[in-house]
């Protein structure tokens, strides 16, 4: 037996388990494009807030509709990238037994999160939904983490921490949904892309 | 100097008993189409190398009925583990024999 091949066999062991155990066509240039669209919605909800011409009723429609568009923007925006670098990279795209665990230990704490920031909505608690939906997201992003590349746990604990801050801040909830939701993404998704992606490509 | 090279298992050489031993390795249960689409094997190749590796008491095979289907699933046995686990640790002593040496 050559070294090569004793290498070779224990590399492909390796890859095999990740393979089987974790989705790893989620890609990090996903994680900048939602990063993007957050600040963007952002933005456009900032100058919604800030206008006088929509009445407070109207206002509080527009964004709960923008956000449930927001949401599925960005879940289609990780499937599209997905599909595409797992056709690259030569790697199962498909709802199999792996990819299921992911998405229940991800939805089952972002369902309960979403319910209970619409039960926050409703009884007038506006100021406290923003943390609210870091704290449950960061909760999903560490409860999934298990099942895809395990870094994803790192951008979970810091919009766990992000929300912890937010909820006892006053002010501000717009400013930390943004660097939660947007600047988070985009600099996880940039370090994710050169650590893996990039030297995967060479 | 072939420390090790004895424990290295023939009927892990192929590729394709290699890759069914490490996902087997680390899941519970794995299905027929599961394997095959991780693997990259056609129907007839993974049939021959399962049955092979069954043969040698390292896997076993559980045929059962989902509603009107067929359903063919794999899970490994301790002696499989056991085999493996030597296989690895012979594949670990190889390399670092070699590196020794040189």
């Amino acid at each position: 037996m050559e070294n090569k091949e004793a290498f070779n066999a224990l590399s492909e062991i390796r890859d095999m388990m990740a393979k089987s155990t974790k989705v790893l066509s989620l890609s990090g240039l996903s994680a900048v494009a939602i990063g993007s669209l957050a600040l963007l919605a952002a933005y456009v909800a900032g100058r919604l807030l800030a206008s006088d011409a929509i009445s407070q009723y109207y206002k509080l429609k527009l964004l709960t509709a923008g956000a449930v568009a927001l949401f599925v923007a960005c879940a289609l925006v990780v499937l599209l990238f997905a599909k595409r670098k797992a056709a690259k990279n030569n790697i199962p795209f498909q709802l199999d037994a792996t990819s299921r665990k992911m998405l229940w230990y991800f939805f089952l704490p972002l369902v309960v999160g979403g319910f209970m920031c619409a039960a926050l909505i409703l009884q007038g608690h506006y100021g406290l939904t923003s943390s609210f939906m870091l704290v449950f997201y960061g909760l999903a992003l560490v409860n999934m983490s298990g099942y895809t590349y395990s870094n994803v746990k790192y951008l979970g604990y810091a919009e766990l921490l992000l929300g912890l801050v937010d909820c006892v801040s006053i002010q501000y909830a717009l400013v930390f949904w943004s660097l939660g939701f947007g600047v988070f993404h985009i600099v996880y998704g940039i370090v994710f892309h050169f650590l893996y992606e990039r030297k995967h490509a060479k | 100097m072939n420390i090790g090279l004895e424990n290295i298992n023939k009927a892990f050489e192929s590729k394709a008993r290699l890759g069914i031993m490490s996902v087997l390795m680390v899941n519970d249960e794995v299905d027929f189409s599961t394997l095959k689409s991780l693997l990259g094997l056609t129907d007839g190749n993974l049939a021959s190398h399962v049955k092979n590796l069954e043969e040698l008491g390292y896997i076993l095979t559980k045929k059962q009925f989902i509603g009107r289907k067929p359903n063919t699933s794999f899970s490994v046995t301790e002696k499989g583990r056991a085999a493996f686990n030597e296989h690895l640790n012979a594949l670990e002593a190889f390399l670092k024999n070699t590196k020794n040496n040189n």
